[in-house]
C-alpha cells in the first residue's frame, strides 16, 4: 500500500530533519492519545450556534466549525477513534503474525505452505470490501474494524518474519544454541524473533496502527460504519465538505492525517534502514 | 531474445497456472462463505428481519445452503454462483437478480481501476524518466510530493473537489462565470452521466494511498536497474540505440506492478466511487451494506474477488508470451 522506504529515498540528503519531525509527530499523536482518555468532552454541550466558522484565534486555536465546536479541540479528541484500536490492532498483528512466521520458519513444512496460501487468498481480497462485507455480517464498531484490519495484515507480517527465521535458522550459532540444549521456545522467542526480527516488528506494528487510521478515517468520512456526529473523528470532520463545501474547518484534520501518517512511515523507514544497517 | 517454449510446455504452463487460480477462486469465495456462517444469531434474521415470510425465509436459505453444514453449504452456494445464480437482493432492490445488479456495477470499478493505474503508471514512468539519476537537489521536488505517500485517497478526492468547488464558487461570486451555478462536484445527487466525476476520481485514485509515490519509486528502480545491467553496457558499446531496448526490457516489469497493486486500487476504488456518487460496484456495495442486503454484498465481494485473479492470470499469461523465462519464476 506505501512505498517502503518511498519517503527516505525521496527525501534524499536532509534525513535527520524530516525523521527528527517526524517523531515530534508521532510523540505528539501518542501525548494526545494518552491524555485524551482524561479529557471530558461532551460535543453537545459544545454546541454554540452565535459562533459558528470564527477563524482561528488565542480562543480557538484552529477556529470553529459550522456548530461553534472549536477545531482544535476535536482535532485533540479526534485521535481517540483510531488510538487504542490501533495500538491493539498491531500488537495483535505483530504478535499473531510474529508467532505464526517464528513457527513456519523454525519448524518449516507444511504451516509455512499454509501461511504462503493464507497470504495469497487474504491478498486478491480488496481490504476495504472485505472490511465492508464484515460489517455487514456483525454489528460494525471500531473494535471490530481494527480487529478485522489486523487479521488482514497477519499473513503479511508472518511471512516476513518467516522469511527471516528460515535463513537465520541454519546459521552456526543457532544450531550451537541447539546443540548446547537450549530450549527451543528460548532460542525461536529470544534468539530468533527479539534479536533478530525486533525492528521488523515494530516496523509492521506502526504500518498496521497507520493503517487502522487510514481505514478509520476513511469510514468515518463515509459515515455509516466509523465514528458518527457529534462525537468527533478526524474523518468525519473531513466530511462536513459533503455539507458545506465552501468552508474550510475540513483541512485540519485531512491535514492531520496526511502529517500523521507521512511521520509514521518516516519511523518506520527509518527502523527498516537502521535493521539492514545493523545487518551489514 | 530466446526463443519461445514449445506450444506444449506452455500451454501446460498456462493450464497449471489457471488451475492455481481457480483454487485461489475457490479458497477465497470460501472465506467469504465461512464469514457468512460465522454471523452471530440466525443469519435469515439477520437478513429479513423478524418480519419476513415464510416463503422468503425458504428461498434464502436455499441460496446460501443454510440447512447443511458447512462444507455441504459451501459446494451448493458454489454451484449454485458457478451458474451464475447469485440470488436475488432484498432490501436494496428487491427481487432483482445479484448477478446482473454487480455486473452492470462492475464494468465501472474495473474500468475505473484500470485506467486509475495505467494513468498512475504513466505519470510514475514520465517523472522518472524526467528526473533521471536521483541528486540531492531533486529533494526540493520530492520532500513534498512525498507526502502524497501519506495521503489517502478519500483526502486527495476532498481536496480536489473543494477545489474546483470553491474555484466556481470564486468565479460565481466575482461575476466571472453566469451559470449553471452547481457544482460539479455532487454533495448528493448523482450526475454520473457526467465525466467529470469520473475524471476527478480517476485522478484522486492515481494520487492517494500512496499509489502514485510507490509506483514512481519502483518505477525508478526498474529503470536504474535496466539501464545498469550488463547487456545495456554490451549495448552502449555497439553504439546501438539503447531506448528500445530499455523499453522491452519494462514490460514485464511493469505488469507485475500492475498484479501487485490491483487490490490496493480496488480498494480506493470503492470509497473514491462512494464520495463522487459513481454507479459502480463500490456505490452498490456501500448503499447495499447500509440497508445489510447481504445477498448484494456478498455477490459484490464475490466479483472483486474473480476480478482480481482473473486479471493477475492474465497478467501472468501476458508475460509469459513476452518473456518466457516468466514461466519459471511464476512457478
Amino acid at each position: 500500500m506505501w512505498s517502503s522506504a518511498g519517503a527516505r529515498r525521496a527525501l534524499g540528503a536532509p534525513w535527520s530533519t524530516s525523521l527528527t519531525l517526524s517523531a515530534l509527530m508521532v510523540g505528539a499523536v501518542l501525548l494526545c492519545g494518552l491524555v485524551n482518555p482524561l479529557v471530558e468532552y461532551d460535543p453537545v454541550l459544545e454546541v454554540d450556534l452565535s459562533r459558528r466558522y470564527l477563524p482561528p484565534s488565542a480562543e480557538h486555536l484552529l477556529g470553529t466549525d459550522g456548530q461553534g465546536r472549536s477545531v482544535a479541540f476535536r482535532v485533540f479528541k479526534g485521535v481517540e477513534a483510531f488510538f487504542f484500536p490501533g495500538l491493539l490492532a498491531g500488537l495483535l498483528a505483530a504478535l499473531v503474525g510474529g508467532a505464526l512466521g517464528a513457527t513456519a520458519g523454525y519448524v518449516g513444512g507444511g504451516l509455512g505452505r499454509g501461511i504462503a496460501a493464507a497470504l495469497e487468498l487474504l491478498d486478491t481480497l480488496p481490504r476495504m470490501v472485505f472490511l465492508v462485507l464484515v460489517c455487514t455480517i456483525y454489528q460494525p464498531s471500531i473494535a471490530l474494524i481494527a480487529a478485522t484490519s489486523s487479521l488482514l495484515f497477519v499473513p503479511s507480517v508472518a511471512t516476513l518474519v518467516r522469511r527471516r527465521v528460515e535463513a537465520l535458522a541454519a546459521e552456526d550459532y543457532i544450531l550451537a544454541h541447539v546443540a548446547h540444549g537450549f530450549h527451543p521456545l528460548k532460542v525461536v522467542g529470544y534468539h530468533l524473533l527479539w534479536l533478530q526480527c525486533r525492528a521488523l516488528l515494530i516496523r509492521q506494528f506502526i504500518f498496521v496502527f497507520a493503517y487502522v487510521l487510514f481505514i478509520e478515517t476513511a469510514l468515518s468520512y463515509l459515515g455509516d460504519y466509523g465514528v458518527q456526529e457529534p462525537r468527533p473523528s478526524w474523518g468525519n470532520m473531513v466530511a462536513q465538505t459533503r455539507t458545506s463545501p465552501t468552508e474550510w474547518p475540513w483541512l485540519f484534520p485531512a491535514v492531520a492525517i496526511i502529517l500523521t501518517i507521512a511521520a509514521l512511515l518516516t519511523l518506520g523507514d527509518a527502523l527498516a534502514q537502521r535493521e539492514e544497517e545493523v545487518k551489514r | 531474445m530466446s526463443r519461445p517454449l514449445g506450444l506444449g510446455a506452455m500451454s501446460l504452463w498456462a493450464l497449471r497456472r489457471a488451475a492455481r487460480s481457480l483454487a485461489l477462486l475457490v479458497g477465497a469465495s470460501f472465506l467469504v462463505y465461512a464469514t457468512l456462517r460465522t454471523a452471530p444469531g440466525n443469519m435469515v434474521d439477520l437478513v429479513l428481519g423478524l418480519n419476513g415470510t415464510e416463503e422468503a425465509r425458504a428461498t434464502l436459505r436455499a441460496e446460501f445452503g443454510l440447512d447443511s453444514g458447512v462444507l455441504l453449504g459451501y459446494a451448493r452456494w458454489a454451484a449454485r454462483a458457478a451458474t451464475g445464480d447469485l440470488g436475488r437482493s432484498i432490501t436494496f432492490s428487491p427481487g432483482e437478480g445479484v448477478a446482473e445488479l454487480a455486473l452492470g456495477a462492475f464494468a465501472v470499478t474495473l474500468g475505473l481501476a484500470l485506467v486509475s493505474l495505467l494513468l498512475s503508471v504513466t505519470f510514475a514512468y514520465a517523472l522518472a524518466v524526467a528526473l533521471g539519476r536521483p541528486q540531492p537537489r531533486q529533494g526540493l521536488l520530492l520532500g513534498p510530493l512525498s507526502f502524497l505517500n501519506a495521503a489517502p485517497s478519500f483526502v486527495v478526492a476532498v481536496c480536489l473537489a473543494h477545489g474546483i468547488n470553491a474555484l466556481i464558487h470564486l468565479q460565481l461570486q466575482g461575476g466571472g462565470r453566469v451559470g449553471p451555478s452547481w457544482y460539479p462536484i455532487p454533495t448528493y445527487q448523482s450526475i454520473s452521466d457526467s465525466l467529470a466525476p469520473f475524471s476527478f476520481a480517476m485522478i484522486s485514485i492515481s494520487l492517494g494511498d500512496g499509489l502514485f509515490m510507490d509506483l514512481f519509486n519502483a518505477v525508478r528502480a526498474e529503470l536504474r536497474a535496466v539501464s545498469g545491467a550488463q547487456f545495456m553496457s554490451a549495448v552502449r558499446a555497439k553504439g546501438a540505440r539503447t531506448r528500445p531496448h530499455i523499453v522491452k526490457n519494462l514490460v514485464v516489469p511493469t505488469l507485475s506492478l500492475f498484479t501487485a497493486r490491483l487490490p490496493l486500487v480496488l480498494s480506493a476504488v470503492v470509497v473514491v466511487e462512494y464520495i463522487f456518487t459513481l454507479d459502480g460496484s463500490g456505490y452498490l456495495l456501500f448503499e447495499a451494506a447500509k440497508v445489510r442486503d447481504v445477498p448484494v454484498v456478498v455477490g459484490v465481494s464475490l466479483f472483486f474477488i474473480a476480478a482480481v485473479i482473473l486479471m493477475n492470470l492474465i497478467l501472468d499469461l501476458v508475460k509469459a508470451k513476452v518473456d518466457p523465462r516468466e514461466v519459471a519464476r511464476v512457478e
